[in-house]
Parts: C-alpha cells; structure tokens; sequence
C-alpha cells in the first residue's frame, strides 16, 4: 500500500488514528524494523498469512472505533498452529461482535510474536515551534514513571541519536548491567534517524509511537512490536 | 539575512514622540541618546515644540533636511502606522517601536499591518512593545532605561521588557560590559535569529545573553545560535522552566513532549548553554567574557579551607567535570612555602593560616605552570588575612605572571569579602561570595567548549 494513499484513505473516512497494518505499511516504507505481518479478512487469509510468517503468531482485531484492543478480548497471543489460527480468529469475531457490536472491522491482523528483547521507546511528534520533535527512551516504568526520555528537534544527525542515548539515566542498562548483554545501540540510532526522517517527509503525521521496539543484543538489531500514528 | 549595519551604525536617529517633559519617555530616549554620546545626528520629531534638550525639533520625520537612517516611534499605538508612513516616505531604514498595545493585548491585526506598512517602504521593524537599543560602539542608548551603562563585549537580547530593563541596570552594579542590549519585545518582524547574526559577526561581541519567552520561528533560531556557538558563547535564560500540567496528546510522545523538554533539546542541538536563573546567566557571562578559553582540561583549585575545596568540587563533579592530580612544578612550587602538613592534591590547600602572599606565590605559580589551564581560587575569610589584600594579591599575580587564564575567584565573609570582590570584578577577574558558583561560572567555559565541539561535529555531518 501507498503511503500517500493510506493518509488519503484516512482523512476520507475521518480517522486521525492510522490502523495498525496502515502504520507498519508507513513504517517499513521508511526502512524501519516492522514485524513480519498481513491483514486477514477470513479463516483461510489467516491460516495463510500465518504460515507465511512462521509460527507463533499473534492475532489483534484491527477497528478504527475500537481503542483498546485486550479490553474487547481482540487480542490473543502465541498461537503455533493452523488449528490455533482458525480458532483464535472465530474466538476474536465472536468477542468484538458481543462487547462492540457497532465497531467497524477492517479484519484482523496476523503478525509474528516478535521475541523479547530490552523495550526501548522512540517517537515523534510535531512543535509548532520547532517543528518535528523525537523522543527517545527505555520502556515501562523508564518512560511512564520515571520520564526518562531524551529529545531532539528534527532533522536528526547521527551525533544528535548517539546523545539522545547517552543522555537518559538509564544508559547503563543499554552498555550492559550485571549479566544483561549490551543492546544494539546502532539499531536504535538507526530506527531514531529513520522516525526523524518519516516525520520530516509526512507532513500530515502528528505523532508516532513506537511502544516498544524490542532491543536485542549487540549486533542482533531490534524490531518494532506495536506502533501507532496520529494524523495532523 | 538581514542586513542591520544601519541600525548599528547608523548616520542620523529620529525620536518621534519626543517630550519636553523629564519623566516621559520620549524625553528619556533623546537624553540618554545625547548624553551616552552618539556622534551621528539626533532629531527630535514633536510638532508643539521648537527645541528639546538643546536639540531643534522637526514637526514630522519628512521634514528633517537629511535622510535618518533609524526612527525610534515613541507615540501610542494608534498613531503608530502614520509615523510609519511619513518615516517610510522619508526613507528610513528601521522603524524602533518603543509602543504597547499591540498583539500582546490580543492586537494581531494592527501588529501585522505594521510589519506590512513599514515593508512596503523596505523598513524593517524592532518591536513594537520594547524599551529601545543599545550599541556601545556606536554611543548608542536609544532606551528609557539607566543611561551609563558599561562599554564592553556582551550582546544581550531581553523579550521582556520590565525584567530587561531592570537588568539592564544590574549589568551596570555587576560591572558587566555591553556591546549591545536589544529589547526585542513582540518580535513582529525582526527576531532572535536576525540579532544572532549580526552578533554572531561583530567584532565588538564576544558573548550573547538571551532573556526568551519563546522563539519566532525555531528551525531558524537553531540555525543562527548554531553558527554564532562556533565563534562565541550564546547563553540563554528561558522564562518557564517548569511544565505547569501534562499537555493532553493523544500518544506517548506527544505527552511527554512539553515545552521546556524541547527547548532544552533545541539549545543542546544549538550549543546554547542554558542558566537556570539570572544569577546563573550573569556569573557564566562574567566568566565567558572576562576570560579566554583553557588549552586543556587542567583545571586546579587553590584554596584555603577544606569546606569551600569540597564545595567547588562537588560542584564541578554535578557538572560533569573531575579535578585530576595537579602539575608537579605548581606542586613544587607550593611545598616551598607551605606547611608539611598541607594537603596537595586537587584542592591544594594552603592551609588556614596561609598569609596573602602564599595567594600570590601559589596563583603566580599556577599560571606560570604551562601545564595547568584554569584555576579556581578559593578564600575563606580568616583572623589573619583581609580579602581586599588577598584580592591584590591575586590582581597582582596575573599581572606579574603576564598570562591569562581562564580563572574564578570566590571570597567568602562579609563585608570586607565582598569589597575584595568589587576589586577584582573591576580588574576583570570574575569573582563571586560563595564557591559553589566560582565553580560552576568554572564550568559552564568548559561546558561552552563542549556545546562548541557537538555543534562542530553535528554541521559537519
């Protein structure tokens, strides 16, 4: 899909909150590290495209009036065969059916269970100052307790990425701590240079999350595990 | 870029809106402009009078026999577009907007047609809502504030005004010397960035001082403080600090996104170093002006008591900066007159019954010594020495030693702690009562080197 036809298709039905499958199509057009993905409009589509991108997998409703997706029982994790799939789907239907039963349903996202790995944070958003802002920092409690992020004004340099992730409290965790490997910190200085670059093109974006990019080992890379975009 | 050469230099100053009357401002403005000594022309614009401070007065800026370069427009807001036109007709190159009651009264559109007027003669506008301009080098004071104020090398942009022109006269008791104080007020057309450029250029401005509410346009803000960063120091004090309550957004980001987390972003990517108050702001200007730039990252404390040693350090190490064994010749030089018993690491400590001149060995020792960089000088007033004596003595040691460095004194007592104080700010030699900010006017060279270094590399790539 087009990036510029997604937005469009957006701002006709009105939505300023992308869907899923339309935000890792956006994202992968600007080389960022998205799962291995498909959208499923039936049982067949589903089992297929969860052959396609190796089990587990994970199955999200994907609604534009529905905001969050566990709390309408749209999600289910870990699914690791065919039967699985089929199930898991039918299951996901009946739920959004009973608990939103006005909701629209663009179809239902098959994607792989992306491994576990150090959550980090990076987004965008746009200052009316300063134009677009990116925000670094570690996830969970780093970022919603402790606020420990770290920003800077697009367009973002490769030395502007490095001190963003010098500069949070929690640096020492990314260097390696008491048996935890040092992170690919040029896979996060990529992905920081990449949103920088996504924000500066689409105009039409106002913020990105990418909550949380699961952080692998040195060398290892990282890959995004859910992400959302707000139009202007 | 704008090309502002005639504001700073220019050949004729109209005031309109002068007053006979000492206490308006319209009279304030001619006074200070005469009396400061500007050597181009005055002309005083009032209809109703002949003369105003001994200077002939014109009924409108189109009746002066010679083209003026600058109008300063001291009248109320509704007559200010007529002074616009008959300035623009006259062919004046800068419209000074002292007024009020424009957009920060919720007066957009009268702002705004202002800017257009005033273009369509090819006038570029300071202000409106501001209390002049100041250009040392020129003998310009065209502002309602003090008169006096002290020649010297530092660029200072206030947004505000009242606070502005208060500290403006507190440059005058800190004994900080000004090349130029821009009251920049609504910014309707000429801004930060413009100001920055031309001070980014000027020989006669080694250090800028920034008072900001907020940035016009702020792409162009990071642009020019960048550039001026690579030649001089850029210091801002950014009015609200704090984040009063979140910002509603609908993501992370978006939230966490406040005001002041971007503006520090914006002043990291353009080196400009951020004071956290007005005391902050004027002791690093001190010791950004005042001084040159170390070599090296050398830097000794000389002190005579543990407590203000401990102190400085703590203070350095907050700012990221760790004392390292100080140079074996200064070490030399120190025991030769020091008791067995006195500590020589960093801090060397001169002990508590140093006399004043152990201060002036152990300071000319330091700047001899080609292998320390900067030095911090500590002072607690003791029974044997008197401050104003130690304050010689230091004033001594850099003339006798021929060499500056960067240097920070701090004299600690009372009374006489502070005369001595007075001393050494006269000579130029930043000198503050406690030495937790000697440290960090210390620190915030070496954290102008560090901003200069991150914007080199982030331009380069």
């Amino acid at each position: 899909m087009d990036v510029k036809e997604i937005i469009a298709r957006a701002r006709e039905e009105n939505r300023r909150k992308l869907l899923e499958h339309e935000v890792y199509a956006i994202c992968a057009h600007f080389g960022l590290p998205v799962p291995k993905h498909g959208l499923a409009t039936n049982e067949d589509e589903a089992v297929e495209i969860a052959n396609k991108v190796g089990y587990p997998v994970v199955l999200k409703i994907v609604s534009p009036d529905i905001a969050h997706k566990s709390d309408v029982g749209g999600v289910i994790l870990n699914l690791t065969s065919d039967k699985d799939v089929r199930e898991a789907y039918r299951k996901i239907m009946e739920n959004v059916k009973a608990r939103a039963p006005n909701a629209r349903i663009a179809g239902i996202l098959v994607q792989e269970m992306v491994p576990y790995g150090l959550e980090v944070i990076v987004g965008g958003t746009r200052d009316p100052t300063f134009g677009p802002v990116i925000m670094f920092g570690l996830g969970g409690i780093f970022v919603e307790v402790l606020k420990d992020v770290s920003f800077r004004i697009a367009p973002i340099k490769s030395i502007d990425a490095e001190e963003m992730i010098r500069e949070i409290r929690a640096y020492r965790i990314l260097e390696g701590y008491r048996g935890e490997p040092p992170r690919d910190l040029e896979a996060v200085k990529d992905i920081i240079v990449k949103t920088s670059k996504l924000m500066l093109e689409l105009e039409d974006v106002q913020d990105i999350d990418l909550n949380p990019v699961m952080l692998y080992e040195k060398g290892r890379g990282a890959k995004i595990a859910d992400a959302r975009i707000i139009l202007r | 870029m704008a090309d502002l050469t005639k504001l700073f230099y220019p050949n004729a100053i109209a005031v309109v809106g002068a007053s006979r009357q000492p206490g308006k401002i319209g009279y304030t403005i001619v006074k200070n402009l005469k009396e400061f000594g500007f050597q181009g022309r005055i002309y005083p614009v009032n209809p109703n009078a002949n003369e105003i401070l001994g200077l002939k007065c014109y009924p409108s800026v189109s009746s002066i026999p010679e083209p003026v370069d600058v109008v300063v427009v001291s009248v109320p807001a509704q007559k200010v577009l007529d002074v616009i036109d008959d300035a623009g007709k006259a062919g004046a190159k800068f419209a000074v907007v002292i007024a009020s009651g424009f957009k920060e009264v919720g007066n957009v559109e009268l702002e705004e047609e202002l800017v257009r007027r005033a273009h369509k003669y090819g006038m570029r506008v300071l202000g409106p809502n501001i209390f002049g301009y100041v250009y040392t080098p020129s003998k310009i004071n065209a502002t309602f504030g003090p008169r006096d104020v002290i020649p010297g090398n530092v660029a200072f942009i206030s947004q505000s005004g009242a606070l502005g022109i208060a500290l403006m006269g507190m440059t005058i008791l800190e004994g900080i010397g000004i090349s130029a104080i821009i009251s920049i007020g609504n910014k309707s057309d000429l801004d930060d960035a413009d100001f920055l450029e031309f001070f980014a250029e000027d020989p006669n401005t080694s250090v800028v001082l920034i008072y900001m509410e907020g940035a016009k346009d702020g792409k162009r803000f990071i642009e020019a403080a960048a550039k001026t960063t690579l030649k001089k120091p850029v210091i801002a004090i950014k009015a609200g600090r704090t984040e009063v309550g979140a910002r509603a957004a609908a993501s992370h980001t978006g939230s966490l996104a406040g005001n002041v987390a971007i503006y520090e972003a914006a002043f990291k990517q353009a080196g400009v170093l951020m004071a956290r108050s007005v005391e902050e702001a004027f002791d690093w200007v001190k010791a950004l002006s005042w001084n040159p730039l170390p070599e090296g990252e050398n830097l000794v404390v000389i002190t005579n008591g543990g407590g203000a040693g401990v102190q400085t350090t703590d203070t350095l190490a907050d700012n990221g900066i760790y004392l390292k064994e100080p140079p074996k010749y200064l070490v030399e030089e120190v025991k030769k007159f020091v008791p067995p018993f006195a500590s020589l690491a960093n801090p060397i400590d001169i002990t508590g019954m140093a006399p004043v001149d152990w201060y002036y060995k152990a300071v000319y020792a330091a700047l001899k010594d080609p292998e320390v960089h900067s030095i911090i000088v500590l002072y607690c007033h003791t029974a044997i020495t008197h401050p104003v004596d130690v304050a010689k003595a230091i004033i001594d040691a850099v003339k006798d030693a021929g060499v500056r460095k960067p240097m920070t004194v701090s004299l600690i007592g009372g009374k006489e702690a502070y005369e001595g104080i007075q001393l050494l700010t006269k000579e130029r030699i930043p000198a503050y009562p406690t030495p937790e900010r000697a440290a960090s006017a210390m620190a915030a060279i070496y954290k102008y080197l560090k901003a200069r270094k991150y914007v080199e590399e982030r331009l380069k790539s």
